[in-house]
């Protein structure tokens, strides 16, 4: 179960509107290694999860992705606040503008609909372990390359709160790798899939 | 910053090490330590939420005190001005 709080996790106040710059960062809003992606693809994985350390992360990460997603939306919806005609076709917004005028909708930076084709749900702890980690890199990656685009201190600063989460949520994955490893046999992690060949983790505990 | 941003910030700031406490506790649940320190913050945080949502309105839903719906009120989150 979801409740809502009326507050950001982390306050966006931006005083400059800037439509090139929302058009690039929409792409964490509805891309490929966006927030709404990365949210989905936890909450999702988490049913099947072997261990309750993992069900745990995987449900309260899956969960801060939706403050960041909401984070996102404000950037983007604060970036095209008030824009003339002219602003936004100097700005190279009318493309996205003719379609959704400053509405915050999921896409990619390059305008391709948010798509669960770019997430991955295997149903293998080890597997889905590894497309989180994944994930949290190629966040962390497109916020750099975000940054190297941005020169207003209003949209620096919550950018690189999202980046370092990106860093911590990596570490906390490795984590989840590790404690499910700690209960597999060492010799060979990869013969069984945790979630599914459940006699993986009886012949750990017969030898001991 | 206005009082309630200053207020809200605070909130945020007690709400967000309560968030990060919770997602390292998931993986190190037998941290007593930790626990301890999540508790102190929630100490911390109660008396804020109160007193905000006494002068500013709801933060939550059921924190409804009078006879107004005050959760249609703005600022909506999205909606800090510059």
């Amino acid at each position: 179960m979801f409740v809502y709080e009326k507050q950001l996790q982390y306050p966006i106040r931006i005083k400059q509107t800037n439509p090139a710059l929302a058009k690039i960062i929409i792409t964490q809003y509805g891309g490929p290694d966006g927030e709404l992606g990365a949210s989905m693809r936890y909450l999702s994985q988490r049913f099947t999860m072997p261990l309750p350390e993992l069900r745990a992360t995987l449900t309260d990460i899956g969960t801060e992705e939706l403050n960041h997603l909401e984070m996102v939306g404000a950037i983007v919806y604060q970036l095209t606040r008030d824009l003339s005609e002219e602003e936004i076709k100097k700005a190279g917004f009318d493309a996205y503008f003719v379609d959704h005028t400053a509405g915050v909708y999921p896409n990619s930076a390059s305008g391709v609909p948010w798509t669960a084709a770019a997430i991955a749900v295997k149903g293998d702890p080890i597997t889905d372990l590894h497309e989180s980690l994944a994930a949290e890199q190629k966040a962390r990656t497109t916020y750099d390359n975000i940054l190297r685009f941005c020169d207003d201190p209003d949209v620096i600063d919550p950018i690189r709160f999202l980046r370092a989460r990106e860093v911590v949520h990596y570490q906390r994955f490795g984590e989840n790798l590790r404690l499910l490893t700690d209960k597999l046999d060492s010799k060979n992690f990869y013969a069984f899939n945790p979630s599914f060949d459940k006699k993986c983790f009886n012949k750990q505990q017969n030898k001991k | 910053m206005t009082d309630r941003e200053i207020l809200l910030k605070k909130i945020g700031t007690l709400k967000f090490a309560l968030t990060d406490i919770g997602i390292f506790l998931d993986t190190h649940p037998g941290d007593a330590a930790m626990i301890k320190k999540r508790d102190e913050y929630r100490r911390e945080l109660m008396p804020l939420v109160e007193r905000y949502e006494q002068q500013y309105g709801p933060l939550t839903k059921p924190q409804n005190t009078t006879n107004t719906w005050t959760w249609v009120k703005d600022p909506w989150p999205w909606d800090m001005e510059g």
